[in-house]
């Protein structure tokens, strides 16, 4: 019996073909990613020098080409899609009272989805409305995809619009199949 | 699909929500009584009437206070718990009793 589960951590696209508007999943869970909790979380990040006045459920670039995602007024991540992780260590350490790391570098896996359709196609497995006039660039939906908790932020990559999406590690196979079985509707030739 | 707001999330469908209990004032675990303390964790009021009741936005672990009629099912407010609790409650852990 031979199996047609793809692993999530294997950097596979689902589609090598570029025709213009096709979905095209990648997973980026080997990128660096790390972040901060804690009621003083805020004023961690401003003497680091990053922005803090972040508005839950938002994302921002930054001039370095990081991202940094508030997910609520204490917790933010810090996420670096192209730069490969090199440890599993957090790059947030604990700097005083009030203020942990999270270790999101091994909690969540971490997909990015591209392609004009991506809200049409993730509109068959959550419930959020992700259309760009309701979801537009810059924010952040925490919720359900396909029964799974997941975060979905909308933000620019490489100069192109994308929905990362991070998903708990041990639920990412089961994630990867579902997002590929909608995908399939989308990307055939018509 | 039933939807209620989180203050923290926005709309989103119930089966994203964890009940967690009705909100009522805790007894000093180190001065109470087993009996205060077992109603205080396993026992509700189940009047009919608006309670108001800890749920748990799961996705993104956020725990708010909702205020619902367990008649007829409304839920007729929520909000962060900020608005009921301005300080941390840290348990002590009695290491010293007998």
């Amino acid at each position: 019996m031979t199996s047609n589960l793809v692993s999530p951590l294997r950097c596979l696209t689902s589609n090598d073909d570029d025709r213009s508007g096709s979905l095209k999943l990648r997973d980026l869970s080997l990128a660096t990613r790390s972040g901060v909790r804690g009621v003083h979380a805020s004023q961690w990040l401003k003497s680091e020098s990053l922005p803090h006045e972040l508005q839950p459920n938002t994302i921002e670039a930054l001039p370095d080409h990081r991202l940094l995602m508030a997910l609520s007024t204490r917790e933010f991540w810090l996420l670096d899609p192209d730069n490969p992780s090199g440890d599993t260590e957090p790059t947030f350490e604990r700097t005083k009272p009030g203020v942990w790391p999270l270790y999101n570098q091994n909690s969540h896996a971490w997909l990015v989805l591209s392609g004009e359709p991506r809200a049409d196609m993730l509109a068959k497995l959550c419930g959020v409305d992700l259309r760009s006039k309701a979801f537009p660039l810059g924010t952040v939906a925490q919720t359900q995809m396909a029964l799974v908790s997941t975060i979905i932020a909308h933000h620019l990559w490489r100069g192109e619009p994308v929905f990362s999406l991070f998903i708990d590690q041990s639920l990412t196979d089961f994630a990867w199949e579902a997002l590929q079985d909608a995908m399939a509707e989308f990307n055939t030739t018509r | 699909m039933k939807i209620m707001q989180c203050p923290l999330n926005g709309p989103r469908n119930i089966s994203e929500f964890v009940y967690g209990g009705q909100v009522e004032p805790m007894p000093d675990p180190q001065q109470c009584s087993d009996k205060d303390w077992a109603s205080y964790v396993f026992y509700d009021n189940n009047a009919i009437g608006i309670v108001r009741e800890w749920w748990q936005h799961a996705p993104s672990s956020y725990w708010f206070i909702a205020e619902r009629h367990n008649a007829s099912d409304d839920i007729l407010r929520t909000y962060d718990p900020g608005e009921l609790f301005s300080e941390r409650v840290d348990f002590t852990t009695g290491e010293n009793e007998p």
